[in-house]
């Protein structure tokens, strides 16, 4: 986002957006929020700090667009520039050994092979909740924006300021911690496929 | 990808490329439909059992996740408070 814009709505037309394009978005940026912080004032700060960039720079809002994945990006850049290092999940470095690690092609089928369908349905809220939530930020990001939100890979791609391929090959790895995660849940449950 | 086919037509029980099938699998769940997608899908949920059930298990977890997960309540003044900060700047 540039400081020098050129004016182009006038107030009237800039309420009108942020009434109706912004602010209709508000639970979907605080459930984002939430997700990156774990922490109900963090997300509240963060969602609050989101809205007033949007404001501020609403000139480079182009009416029409996607709205929603406008203001996750600009939350997205918020949390990384001025949140993640105060908040206390752990840091990116585990990211690039998880991410070589499950790069080995036979990984998945033995996950798969081992969870079971009804396992996952008969999971609880916070069980789900917290598999998605022990995931490295980069892969849970890529959950979140797919799964809970409901973004195309090329919208994914501008929020996260990375190619499709790597929006693609980064989700599959995610869902496939994500399937490890929940899998050590469903045995917990009592659920074992090697009794079947 | 197609050895194991048997001839009464049940679904082979192991994948010739589980990687490049799951993947192709998880994108046209996604809605990121490539050519022929919907032939696709057919072809492997009616003819190889890995497929068939990683495809289940993906979409099982896609429905939990959003039943689940997206439910976190939005602190009531939020939006207010919002507004007045705009207020504020204008």
């Amino acid at each position: 986002m540039s400081e020098v814009q050129k004016k182009k709505y006038s107030d009237k037309e800039k309420n009108n957006i942020f009434d109706n394009e912004f602010m209709p978005h508000i639970d979907s940026m605080y459930n984002f929020a939430f997700r990156l912080t774990f922490d109900e004032d963090d997300a509240k700060d963060l969602v609050q700090d989101t809205y007033l960039k949007a404001y501020r720079f609403i000139n480079s809002f182009e009416q029409g667009t996607n709205a929603k994945a406008w203001l996750f990006r600009i939350l997205k850049n918020s949390f990384i520039n001025e949140y993640r290092k105060k908040s206390k999940q752990p840091s990116k470095v585990d990211y690039q050994e998880v991410e070589t690690y499950y790069n080995s092609d036979n990984v998945d089928y033995n996950i798969t092979s081992d969870l079971r369908v009804d396992a996952v349905k008969d999971m609880l809220g916070d069980e789900i909740s917290n598999a998605l939530n022990s995931l490295a930020v980069d892969f849970r990001t890529v959950i979140i924006l797919c799964d809970l939100e409901g973004f195309t890979y090329e919208e994914m791609a501008k929020i996260l300021d990375i190619p499709i391929g790597t929006v693609r090959s980064r989700l599959h790895r995610a869902r496939n911690l994500l399937k490890d995660k929940l899998h050590s849940y469903a045995k917990d449950m009592g659920y074992d496929a090697d009794e079947d | 990808m197609e050895k194991n086919v048997n001839s009464s037509g049940e679904r082979k029980l192991e994948c010739g490329d589980v990687n490049k099938c799951f993947q192709l699998l998880e994108r046209i769940l996604d809605g990121e439909d490539c050519d022929g997608s919907k032939e696709i899908l057919k072809d492997k949920l009616s003819k190889c059992q890995p497929c068939f059930e990683h495809y289940h298990l993906e979409q099982a977890i896609r429905e939990v996740l959003k039943n689940k997960c997206t439910k976190q309540a939005v602190p009531g003044e939020l939006a207010a408070s919002i507004r007045q900060k705009i207020e504020e700047i204008k």
